[in-house]
């Protein structure tokens, strides 16, 4: 219980009055919390957030709780730390199921993956706010990934930078300040990106960093929050060390601590070139986009932590106006098979290589256990066991029930359709655990939800043409695949799903965002009657295969698609593996969906992949 | 008083909505709720983001809040009951309003940030389409109480509201008023799922309260203008005129809130485009049928 009373880590400036407590109890009673990787990893945990008495936050300007959820990614955790930057003290971080991640401040809660554990945790995170936070002398926090660097360009010789000020070797000219990258190493997570001019595409230089410098300022923006990258700074740490040197710095972080306006200084210095800039002069050498304005082209990301995506896929877009000129998505949680396996010396014990399967795809881990044991067997020379293998399908296809119950869950996200949230969240909620006969029992409102999403005003005018593939896709699998009218789908070549009379649902319309809900709401019910033909759900193990040693390929309709995962065992250890997933394929379609068109369409249409970052195997 | 007393109204109006919204969300009646909530915004740090126009950044949620608070100052309560009872009320309404857009502008511009900039100009985007079906209603509503005074326009609905008059007028009317406080399915400028948060992402603290209480305020002064327009401002049986007015603008404030909890986010282009082909003209005919119902029904 002292632990509880401790001033929180994320604790704001000022001394404990009885406004402040007054506050600081307000705060408790009103928490918003951000979630890391997203909400729809809480979902597959069984946590309900909103039960636990916490809102989810869009933003993490609008969180008082970073929610960090299982162990997280290199590139996740830093993105983290950029989240964290973002939240308006007094801020608290809760940790679920995982260490704390290693670019925050230590967790002021943490706890274990479950409901029970989730809501204690929320009334210790708001004993801990209604009394801590405010402290006299709160911690800073300044984590190296938002360290920034300052480096000096000339304003006509843009290959000429120097990490000093001074004056330009070939014309003589003054140097010009700008943000450099910091050593972090990681490319994406690099703070700079959006801040010099790079990413203008056939542009001149010169032109901006002369004449137009306050216009670019302003498009160039630092990226987003949720895009984790270029905001790094704002107000806990650097903001502006780079402009104002480091003395300003130490001034800054005590401000910030505690004060509002922090950035005071600021207001000069970019603006003192006010003047009329002619959006035609500003444009008129930047190419033409599909509606042939010419706007100022500027790369914005989306993610690792965005409300319209999974967590934990970035997706770069550059925007012209509302437009995307281009696009393409990378995930920041993807599984690594070569690499990981170099360091660990390429042998895991066959037990612990299923369960990190399962662990590591949280969005699909009973599909990938399944994969993974029967793998195993297979390598081991195993034969199936019928009533085994019926079980199992059982509970794969539940899966793929509450999997697609999640992503539309997810569309409603993206959409602010408030009502398709909750319903899909709830029964996916219901669904995660249930025996058969919940399960059955579940039926009419699981198709009273797609009757409710037909009739619904709006939705099919959003999703008909957007995310339309061309006709030359290839290597498509699961939903996306059938909602494109190919036959393609693992349970095919299964003779356990021919015994449950298995048919196959393949959409002849074309092959939008529309023709992939008609898919996914198909399969729903799909899967429920394979449910009730094969049985009582049962959750995979693997049985006992000794020291056996062998060779094992096998494959398995995910609800994304078909997995295939190849492996050698030896003396029942796994020793090498090949694993090829539908995400892998999808994400490079993210490329061609975006481009041309409006922001808005863009992210649906990335949407209606349903890609799960982390079964992309990089 | 009279100015203390309609602030009054439009202050608990925008409480109570809030209440209902939460209510709404997590399910559980709380009265404090807005108020904890206020508080906490309140107690929190206010952040600048780098590089702001300050200027844009500071005044944008001030402004929406003014425009809001002013566009109900002609909006009658009940007979005498009105803040400044103009010859040209329903124009001004229009013409308050009309600083919505200035004021997303700016918190769009200001915190320069590519995310509210894009709110910031989808909203400027919208503008014509739906602005035309701001007006082009009320110059119907206008046609038949044969006055802007707003009290006279709600005079004009004794015997029969508007709402039943010119049921076309109020339908476009309803729908430009959400668009223009920009709530679900209109959401464009802050859209959660695509800026996460838009024009209000970079807000937080003390300016952040600011703004939110503009958009309740702004909902509610919507809710009140289409009360007066089309529902008959204070006319009802038994209750006290004040009353009627305070319930039918809930009622159509929290239909606002509602409506967008049932429907995904309306595409940009589907917006400009319904509304140019589509609103614009209904709008033409609503004006016209108004026009011979005023000439053969005496």
């Amino acid at each position: 219980m002292s632990e509880a009373v401790l001033a929180l880590a994320g604790a704001r400036k000022g001394r404990p009055s009885i406004l402040q407590r007054l506050v600081g109890q307000a705060l408790a009673r009103n928490l918003s919390c951000l979630i890391v990787p997203g909400p729809e990893v809480a979902l597959v945990h069984g946590l309900d957030v909103a039960a636990a008495g916490m809102r989810i936050a869009a933003t993490p300007r609008d969180a008082a709780v970073l929610l960090v959820i299982g162990e997280l990614s290199q590139k996740l955790d830093e993105a983290a730390a950029v989240l964290y930057a973002q939240m308006p003290r007094p801020r608290a971080i809760l940790v679920l199921g995982g260490p704390a991640p290693s670019s925050l401040p230590h967790a002021d809660v943490s706890a274990s993956l479950s409901q029970a554990e989730l809501i204690d945790a929320a009334g210790r995170l708001q004993r801990a706010l209604a009394e801590g936070a405010f402290a006299a002398s709160p911690e800073d926090f300044d984590a190296s990934v938002l360290q920034a660097r300052t480096e000096y360009v000339c304003p006509m010789h843009p290959e000429v930078v120097e990490d000093e000020p001074g004056s330009c070797p070939k014309c003589g000219m003054d140097l010009v300040a700008r943000e450099a990258g910091a050593d972090t190493g990681a490319e994406e997570t690099t703070p700079e990106h959006g801040h010099d001019h790079e990413h203008h595409k056939d542009h001149d230089h010169e032109h901006h960093h002369d004449d137009h410098k306050h216009h670019h300022d302003h498009h160039h923006a630092h990226g987003q929050h949720n895009g984790g990258t270029h905001e790094h700074s704002e107000h806990d740490h650097e903001g502006h060390e780079h402009h104002h040197g480091s003395e300003h710095h130490m001034e800054h972080h005590q401000e910030s601590s505690g004060g509002h306006e922090h950035h005071d200084h600021v207001g000069g210095h970019d603006h003192d070139a006010m003047g009329f800039m002619s959006m035609v002069e500003v444009t008129k050498d930047l190419p033409r986009s599909a509606d042939g304005l010419q706007m100022d082209w500027i790369e914005v990301p989306f993610g690792p932590v965005f409300p319209g995506l999974p967590g934990g896929l970035r997706l770069t877009l550059t925007l012209d106006g509302d437009g995307v000129t281009e696009g393409q998505a990378t995930s920041l949680v993807g599984m690594t098979t070569e690499g990981e396996d170099g360091d660990e010396g390429k042998e895991m014990d066959a037990e612990a290589f299923v369960e990190r399967l399962a662990s590591s795809m949280p969005l699909a881990s009973v599909s990938y256990r399944l994969l993974a044991c029967r793998a195993i067997e297979r390598a081991a020379g195993l034969e199936d066991d019928p009533a085994a293998a019926r079980a199992h399908a059982s509970a794969l296809e539940r899966e793929r029930i509450a999997s697609h119950l999640g992503w539309l869950a997810q569309l409603g996200r993206q959409l602010s359709f408030v009502w398709l949230t909750r319903r899909a969240t709830s029964l996916q909620l219901e669904t995660r655990h249930a025996n058969r006969d919940q399960l059955v029992a579940l039926r009419p409102a699981l198709r009273a939800l797609t009757v409710r999403l037909e009739r619904t005003p709006l939705l099919k005018a959003r999703l008909r043409g957007i995310g339309t593939l061309p006709g030359s896709s290839h290597d498509l699998r699961g939903p996306v695949a059938r909602a494109a009218g190919y036959r393609e789908d693992a349970r095919l070549a299964n003779a356990l799903y021919e015994d449950l009379r298995f048919e196959i649902r393949t959409e002849e319309s074309p092959p939008d965002a529309w023709a992939r809900l008609q898919v996914r709401l198909a399969e729903i019910t799909a899967s429920l009657d394979l449910v009730e033909a094969a049985g009582e759900p049962r959750l995979p193990t693997l049985r006992d295969i000794g020291s056996a040693s062998g060779t094992g390929e096998v494959t398995v309709e995910t609800p994304r698609g078909r997995a295939g995962l190849r492996l050698t065992l030896e003396r029942g250890q796994v020793t090498s593996l090949k694993m090829d997933t539908a995400c892998s394929h999808h994400i490079g379609l993210v490329a061609n969906l975006v481009e041309g068109r409006e922001l808005g369409d863009a992210l649906v249409a990335v949407g209606s992949l349903d890609l799960s970052p982390w079964e992309v195997i990089q | 008083m009279t100015v203390a007393v309609v602030l009054v109204a439009l202050l608990g109006s925008a409480w109570l909505l809030a209440v209902i919204e939460a209510w709404l969300t997590t399910g559980r009646l709380r009265p404090v709720a807005p108020l904890l909530a206020g508080l906490s915004h309140l107690g929190r740090e206010s952040l600048l983001p780098r590089k702001p126009d300050r200027l844009f950044f500071e005044t944008a949620p001030v402004l929406l809040l003014v425009v809001a608070v002013l566009g109900a100052a002609v909006l009658p309560l009940a007979p005498g009951l009105v803040i400044a009872d103009l010859a040209t009320g329903a124009l001004f309404v229009n013409t308050a309003l009309a600083y919505v857009l200035v004021a997303l502008i700016m918190a769009g511009w200001g915190p320069n940030g590519a995310y509210a900039m894009i709110g910031g100009w989808r909203f400027l985007g919208q503008l014509i389409a739906y602005a035309m079906l701001i007006v082009m209603p009320i110059t119907a509503v206008a046609m038949r109480a044969e006055s802007l005074l707003t009290t006279t326009i709600v005079g004009s609905q004794e015997g029969l509201w508007n709402i039943v008059y010119q049921p076309l007028g109020f339908v476009l009317f309803f729908i430009a008023a959400m668009a223009l406080a920009f709530r679900a399915p209109f959401d464009l400028p802050t859209a959660a799922g695509e800026l996460a948060g838009g024009v209000d992402a970079e807000y937080t603290g003390v300016r952040l309260a600011v703004l939110r209480l503009a958009r309740l305020v702004l909902v509610v002064t919507l809710a009140a203008a289409t009360t007066v327009f089309y529902l008959g401002g204070w006319h009802g049986p038994l209750l006290p005129p004040w009353a009627w007015s305070l319930i039918k603008t809930l009622a159509v404030a929290v239909s606002m809130l509602l409506a967008g909890r049932y429907l995904p986010r309306i595409r940009e282009a589907d917006l400009m485009r319904w509304c140019w082909t589509l609103g614009i003209p209904l709008a033409l005919l609503n004006i016209f049928i108004v026009g011979l119902l005023i000439l053969v029904v005496p």
